[in-house]
């Protein structure tokens, strides 16, 4: 290690004493799993973060990189772990092309901060900007373009996410129902591979179909096969319209029903996110003071013209009550933000607060969302493990953390099995069951990529060809790569 | 292998008269609808996935060339056999296995016809966005090759963005499936990768492709234009208004006159340009964007605005659209599409550039393109047989596509790259970004057997 530390003044010296960090301090905050990198490298731009992966395949040392860290309990642990490059300074919007829809930037610049440079002259934006508590010593962007559109993503975390982790986790959140995922919006790329070549692919119009689309490859690709720096997307303009139902059910069947109905209609939510009254709870949103969540709480949200979105909340909420909702509460615009804004702030919540925490992220045929939701509820009820569950019904996606806090040891084998359980159901409903977040004495007994298909010898084949000294994130993606 | 052995190897693998040797055969196989052709030594027509399998491990194991073809419609010579070898037509794997209307997706083999999978599911009330103006011919399996697009990509994205997973065949006949019926599957976005790979990785013989409700109102509207600059103009000022439209179609003069002369829709042929703008989705606001739209077209100096009454109108309208292609060959014999793609905001300057350049070189062009995501079509009129003018042509196209990607836009936007584009990949890629293609290629294909010579040039025609 002192011979690293005697090599890593080169680098030192190439981007600034200042952005190598060495200290016992620094480097404890960014051990994942339970290793500790040598040391944590703040590279300003494009080229320096080559600078650092040429130094780093040189000597094969094994590289992770760091957005804003609200993904890194994702994977496997790093079979390695010697440098972890953080993207906090690649934080430039390079081209913001409001009239053509596009946007260009780096891939530390923060996902709220990219929203509240797209925002109209009024403020209206599509987070809540006043309820972000943003430190002064951050870069908020000033130079407003005052054009009305955002970037259609709402992945966890979306106050703190890097647009760079988003791309890289393929980050999403409910509203994916309408706005599809980071793969489908995403125009162009530049990375730098695991040789510290600067390769880009893609570029700014919608269509393109010159090379391989190697944008798509990135997205997901968990650092795996290099450090994406830039980034090009499309934009939409802002919904002329945002509105919130709330329902409260006192069955999963009767949610179930209703969901159904509505997602067999014409009608068009953002999202019909269904979950648990502890989910609910848990969220700890005072804009509904009225509203009970009863044992099953549907919340759907509205973006669109404004009477599409008055006949949607008319039948909508004329097919909750066919179905024996409880209660329910609607609200809009800036109440709308503040609730989808703490459902993406959930799962970061969870993981401060419970040390224990596994969080499942289960995969299906859209169709099975109830009989998914119904098993982990059940199961961990009868288990007494506290759960939150929330299901993106529709887009056959559902999120389920344990609760467990320190000393749970007794809950946590019992986990074990019901993780594995889980798997198979989920196996057998046409999906998989990614491990989001655990803590790093479970993590070598969990399959933290579910079962692997038949694709992995080509991820594979892609893996030892780009990275073939395994350099960039060793072991901590899907088979092992 | 010499090939006698090969026929007869094939010969074990599927019927014997599905592998077809004649000349007549393989000169029907030596082109598609770009303007190369290069002979094939032998076309199999298997019929399921073993059999393509068990094809593509004899292909790597004696190092034939190989390439996977549907009806040929692509532009740029994708399935033209230019290194000789095997050529292996999808036309008999052309069944929908799947309708899963709960789980909005629909899995099909690679030879459906994209039409009859779209006029399946309309039946039900569901559709399949990707709609290339070919799609009465294409078929699923070359769309996912291509990645081909469409009118109504503006607002629904390409084929890859409907995408959900493929079953592959790899070099060495190894069979993969990637993505799936369910969304999110973990690992990398190989369906994203092998969508508009060309061929070049693998051999697609399943798709998985997503669904969506079929949207419960559709309103059509004609606007015509004085001058083609107007017409360039609205397509922008409409987006910029926060409208997104479903379609932004834009025909020139020239096209719709060779329309006229074949198919009779009633464009007007005094005027400059069209706009095809269609919304579609929920009708609640329809009716005031339509009107919105309808001010944006009077600001920017419209002549009128038409809108179709009825589905019957609606059908003539896009009639004129989905057959200018053909249309064209009423003026001359042959056209090269050009498929460049600028960034909307650059249509008006793009296009008054694209017709010096038809002056410059004493060619007609016409223009009926993508305008709402900037995709031209600037179509170069010809006679093939007149070596001279098809000399001019490619010069044309080449400078064509150079002030595409000037002008930050790209050198392809729907049409691929194949053959015909290798030497334009130099406008927008360097070095480097070729360097990163050659290496996906090898990782899958080390002995370059899978569509030789497409997409990536070769490192040493480095300019």
């Amino acid at each position: 290690m002192a011979d690293l530390t005697e090599k890593l003044k080169n680098i030192s010296e190439k981007i600034g004493r200042d952005f190598v960090k060495t200290d016992l301090q620094t480097v404890a905050q960014y051990a994942i799993d339970g290793l500790t990198p040598a040391a944590v490298i703040f590279p300003k731009n494009t080229a320096e973060v080559s600078d650092v992966v040429k130094f780093a395949n040189q000597l094969r040392l094994a590289i992770v990189p760091w957005g804003s860290g609200s993904q890194i309990r994702m994977g496997n642990p790093p079979r390695k772990l010697d440098l972890v490059v953080c993207t906090r300074r690649l934080n430039h919007m390079l081209d913001v092309d409001t009239q053509n829809l596009t946007i260009t930037v780096e891939a530390g610049v923060k996902l709220r901060d990219i929203q509240a440079r797209l925002a109209t002259e009024e403020d209206r934006c599509y987070l809540p900007l006043e309820d972000l508590n943003i430190a002064a010593d951050e870069i908020i962007c000033s130079d407003r373009s005052h054009s009305g559109c955002f970037i259609p993503l709402d992945p966890p975390s979306s106050e703190k996410t890097t647009i760079g982790g988003v791309v890289a986790g393929s980050a999403s959140g409910p509203r994916r129902l309408l706005y599809n995922l980071p793969r489908d919006i995403i125009l162009g790329v530049r990375f730098v591979t695991p040789q510290g070549d600067v390769p880009g692919s893609g570029g700014k119009t919608v269509k393109n179909v010159s090379g391989y689309d190697i944008s798509k490859l990135m997205v997901g690709s968990m650092g795996s096969l290099g450090i994406i720096t830039e980034m090009t997307f499309r934009l939409m303009p802002l919904p002329e319209k945002m509105k919130t139902l709330l329902l409260g059910f006192d069955s999963l069947d009767a949610a179930h029903r209703c969901v159904n109905s509505i997602l067999k209609t014409k009608l068009l939510p953002a999202a019909v996110e269904t979950m648990t009254a502890a989910a609910y709870e848990h969220l700890g949103f005072k804009g509904a003071p009225e509203f009970s969540p009863g044992r099953v709480a549907v919340a759907i949200s509205l973006e669109a013209f404004a009477p599409a979105v008055d006949r949607m909340q008319r039948e909508m909420l004329k097919t909750a009550k066919d179905h024996g909702v409880l209660s329910s509460a609607v609200f809009d615009e800036h109440k709308h933000l503040q609730f989808w804004l703490a459902v993406s702030a959930q799962d970061a919540g969870f993981d401060a607060a419970y040390a224990n925490l596994i969080r499942a992220k289960v995969n299906f045929h859209i169709s099975q969302w109830k009989e998914i939701f119904e098993f982990a509820d059940r199961s961990l009820t009868a288990l007494k493990i506290g759960h939150a569950i929330r299901a993106h019904s529709g887009s056959g996606i559902c999120l389920i953390n344990l609760l467990m806090d320190r000393g749970a040891e007794g809950q946590k084998q019992k986990a074990l099995a019901f993780m594995e359980e889980l798997l198979q159901l989920s196996r057998k409903a046409g999906g998989n069951t990614v491990i989001q977040n655990a803590p790093a004495d479970l993590k070598p007994k969990l399959k933290i990529w579910g079962e692997a298909g038949s694709d992995l010898v080509a991820m594979k084949l892609l893996k030892q060809q780009l990275d073939p000294n395994d350099v960039m994130s060793p072991g901590r993606f899907v088979g092992g790569l | 292998m010499d090939k006698q052995k090969l026929i007869e190897r094939l010969k074990e693998i599927v019927d014997p008269e599905y592998v077809l040797t004649t000349e007549m055969d393989l000169a029907l196989y030596s082109y598609d609808a770009s303007l190369d052709k290069a002979k094939p030594d032998v076309v199999v027509l298997p019929d399921s996935t073993e059999q393509v399998s068990k094809i593509m491990a004899l292909a790597y194991k004696e190092k034939i060339p190989i390439l996977g073809r549907g009806s040929g419609t692509n532009l740029t010579g994708g399935t033209i056999p230019v290194k000789g070898g095997i050529v292996v037509h999808f036309s008999r794997m052309n069944r929908i296995l799947k309708l899963d209307y709960e789980n909005l997706t629909a899995t099909a083999e690679p030879g459906v016809i994209t039409l009859d999978l779209q006029t399946r599911v309309l039946k039900d009330g569901f559709i399949y966005q990707p709609d290339p103006a070919s799609q009465k011919v294409s078929t699923l399996g070359g769309n996912v090759g291509e990645n081909s697009g469409g009118p109504h990509c503006l607002k629904y994205g390409v084929t890859s963005n409907h995408v959900q997973g493929l079953e592959v065949v790899l070099a060495d006949g190894t069979v993969i499936q990637t993505g799936g019926e369910s969304r999110d599957n973990p690992g990398f976005d190989l369906t994203g990768l092998f969508v508009g790979s060309e061929g070049t990785i693998g051999m697609v013989t399943k798709v998985i492709l997503k669904l969506e409700k079929a949207p419960e109102a559709v309103k059509t509207m004609l606007a015509i234009f004085e001058t083609i600059e107007d017409g360039a103009n609205t397509v922008s000022a409409i987006i910029a208004e926060g409208i997104i439209p479903a379609t932004l179609e834009m025909m020139d003069n020239t096209v719709m006159r060779a329309v006229e002369e074949t198919i009779k829709v009633g464009y007007p042929l005094d005027a400059a340009a069209v706009l095809i703008i269609e919304l579609d989705g929920m009708p609640e606001g329809m009716e005031e964007k339509a009107l919105k739209i309808m001010e944006i077209c009077k600001k920017n100096n419209v002549r009128e605005v038409k809108l179709a009454k009825n589905e019957n109108e609606r059908t003539i309208l896009w009639a004129g659209r989905k057959g200018a292609f053909g249309s064209v060959g009423q003026v001359r014999p042959s056209y090269l599409c050009c498929d460049g793609t600028v960034p909307r905001t650059k249509l008006p300057e793009v296009l008054s550039k694209v017709i010096e350049i038809g002056k410059k070189y004493r060619l007609p062009i016409g223009n009926v393109f993508h305008a709402g995501d900037g995709n031209l079509h600037p179509l170069i009129m010809f006679d093939e047989r007149d070596e001279d003018e098809k000399q001019r042509v490619l010069k044309a196209s080449t400078e064509i596509l150079k002030l595409c990607a000037d002008a930050g836009g790209t050198i392809s936007g729907e049409h691929g790259v194949g053959l015909e584009k290798l030497k334009e990949t130099h406008f927008i890629f360097n070095e480097g970004d070729l360097q990163l293609e050659r290496d996906i290629k090898s990782a899958f294909d080390a002995d370059n057997i899978l569509n030789p010579g497409k997409m990536i040039p070769a490192a040493e025609s480095a300019v």
